[in-house]
């Protein structure tokens, strides 16, 4: 046995059935072991869409997503990747091939110091220095991608590691400890405080759906009845179309969400931790609020806003401790009146496709039962602000890192980790450019993923902040020279249309949602849309902005 | 005013320059550091002088807790060393 087959052996003994890669000089071992391992391998058109398919399949799996990659150039391109599944608290183990141990540190063909270009982004890393190693390294790996608060393991693995003989290779396996239920006597306070509050407000983050706690928040809720909120992550923690569900604040959230936050007077904070984007200026950030904050992960507690108390554990076991409703029904009923005051509006003028509209529809008629993977820029915005979205494993986005290109390979992940799941990767005509090669995933596997580019012609988030902070000085953020999309698709032989009139809508809907096979659609939009409301930086979320519908 | 933490680590390829490469990047000043070994060489034991930039050490003790490679981490009270104010 080679130690490219132990190590696959101990990704068998992991239930690893899919991995997401691309071979090389000095990862062609473990692909030689590939051949007849019972693994299927995913064949991406680059590394850095391995590393995001694999991030879509662990999403969607709760399971750790696996990338392979070579050495050098393939080991780099992984970069962005391992920082986008480290950001976003998604478990991942990329195997990156390295050139054999005598010539480490000698600048050989490929070499790169991947194992300390990735120390600030990996959760862990290891470079195999002996092929017995292997299995426990493996092992090891997997679970502290998955324990805890999961994140990527980077496995630095040696041409002359992988080809090794691995005799008597010793399979140790320890797994960590689960995380346990907070302190008792904090539980019961933190329930006397929630029981105690006149304008509680529950603000719901990615840990929700990540501690698969998903059952338990929503009983939460359902016994405390306090309004709730989320973050970009969160989202789906409840179903966006619960009453009680406010909509996401922060710089692109809802005025009912971002008021109700500014008004609190406690705030229980889920598995979230107090980003930038959900908190805009951190000081003026729900100044009249009590926290309390439950994470599995200690070190979020106090980062950026002090915790009245600090619930560190596993969420499902802390939250059904905490059902304890208090009297809050006219605060309740406040909240539910910001809600209906500012609630959305989908009655935009013109023939033109309002991109809002489109998302609200295309998620209605999936009936929030799609997986919607999203790239960056204002489509992720419209997505996350108007979709429907029923738990927070269907809706894929890179929220810390904001990493374009994600949207593509992620879909392909959430397609190959759910069969049957319907599979949207809604993107943007800059953030297609990123992946577009991956049309060819889709046609090599027949993957029935579903592309929708929105497209208006620029790189629109950052027209947007030159138009309102720049004094409209546009800087290289026009895109009129696009390709035709809808010809590109169909070079790499996926059915495409392109719409760009409010009568085609419904075509549209339907195309995506029933086509058989891959499908694209281009959908041409007002160059000049904006999202709104919109919080300026460097401002509380008392402070939004609002614009026209186009 | 600079403090000192005290981490214990495993001897595992790559553990210091993970822990000091953390505590810069969390925004703390490295201002000196002293290794040794423990008593059965089983681990490393790093004392790191750091001056923050107004971030709480606590914070940035349990961060370097997160990593694997740590047995253990803590601050040492001033004037005092070997007392744990934070584990």
């Amino acid at each position: 046995m080679r130690g490219a087959d132990a190590l696959l052996d101990a990704l068998r003994d992991r239930g690893v059935e899919v991995v997401f890669g691309y071979p090389g000089g000095a990862i062609m071992p473990l692909y030689d072991a590939l051949l007849g391992s019972g693994i299927r391998h995913v064949l991406m058109r680059h590394e850095q869409a391995a590393a995001f398919a694999a991030d879509g399949y662990a999403r969607v799996t709760g399971r750790p997503g696996v990338c392979i990659a070579t050495s050098g150039p393939g080991a780099t391109n992984l970069v962005t990747g391992i920082a986008n599944a480290f950001l976003d608290s998604v478990p991942l183990v990329a195997i990156t091939g390295q050139v054999a141990t005598p010539l480490m540190g000698t600048d050989a063909f490929q070499e790169v110091d991947i194992f300390g270009i990735t120390l600030p982004i990996v959760k862990h890393s290891y470079i195999v220095r002996h092929v017995e190693e292997l299995p426990r390294v493996m092992h090891e790996a997997w679970d502290i991608a998955a324990s805890g608060r999961p994140g990527p393991v980077l496995i630095d693995l040696p041409k002359n590691i992988a080809a090794g003989a691995a005799h008597g290779a010793a399979r140790v396996h320890q797994p960590r400890p689960a995380p346990a239920r907070a302190d008792e006597a904090l539980l019961a306070r933190a329930a006397g405080m929630i029981a105690r509050a006149e304008r509680p407000v529950i603000y719901a983050g990615g840990g929700i759906g990540i501690g698969r706690a998903i059952h338990a928040f929503r009983q939460f809720v359902a016994e405390t009845a306090i309004p709730v909120v989320s973050t970009l992550k969160g989202l789906g923690a409840i179903p966006t179309d619960e009453p009680l569900f406010l909509g996401m604040l922060g710089m692109h959230g809802t005025r009912a969400a971002n008021s109700a936050v500014q008004q609190a007077d406690l705030l229980v904070a889920v598995g979230a931790r107090f980003d930038d984007r959900a908190t805009g200026k951190l000081d003026g950030f729900a100044p009249g609020a009590q926290v309390i904050h439950l994470d599995v992960d200690a070190a979020e507690i106090d980062k950026l806003r002090r915790a009245e108390l600090a619930l560190v554990g596993d969420l499902a076991a802390s939250l059904a401790a905490l059902g304890r409703r208090p009297r809050i029904g006219a605060w309740r009923r406040h909240c539910l009146r910001l809600k209906a005051q500012y609630a959305f509006r989908y009655d935009a003028p013109g023939d033109g496709i309002y991109a809002p509209e489109l998302l609200r529809r295309l998620s209605v008629a999936a009936d929030g039962e799609a997986t919607i993977t999203c790239d960056v820029g204002q489509h992720q915005m419209w997505v996350a602000q108007h979709c429907l979205i029923r738990r927070p494993e269907r809706h894929l986005s890179s929220g810390g890192l904001g990493a374009m290109g994600y949207g593509l390979p992620a879909a392909i992940g959430a397609q190959l980790a759910d069969p049957a799941r319907t599979a949207i990767a809604v993107s943007g005509d800059g953030s297609i450019m990123f992946n577009i090669q991956e049309l060819a995933t889709l046609r090599r596997y027949n993957l029935p993923v579903r592309v929708l580019l929105i497209d208006n012609q620029s790189l629109g988030m950052v027209r947007q902040w030159q138009e309102l902070f720049f004094e409209r000085r546009f800087s290289e953020v026009d895109l009129s020279d696009n390709p035709d999309f809808a010809a590109v698709a169909r070079s790499f032989g996926i059915d495409a249309m392109t719409v760009d009139s409010a009568a085609q809508v419904d075509a549209a809907v339907d195309a995506l949602l029933h086509h058989a096979g891959p499908l694209f659609v281009h959908c041409r939009i007002d160059p000049a849309a904006n999202v709104w409301p919109l919080v300026p930086p460097g401002h509380t979320n008392a402070t939004m902005l609002e614009g026209n519908m186009l | 005013m600079s403090r000192t933490i005290e981490v214990s680590l495993a001897r595992a390829e790559g553990a210091i320059v993970r822990t000091l490469g953390l505590i810069e990047r969390r925004g703390f000043i490295v201002e000196s550091v002293t290794t040794r070994s423990d008593v059965h060489a089983e681990a490393l034991v790093l004392r790191v002088e750091v001056v923050s930039r107004g971030r709480p050490l606590d914070v940035l003790v349990r961060q370097i807790l997160r990593h694997f490679d740590v047995r253990h981490a803590f601050l040492v009270e001033p004037q005092a060393a070997g007392q744990r104010l934070v584990c």
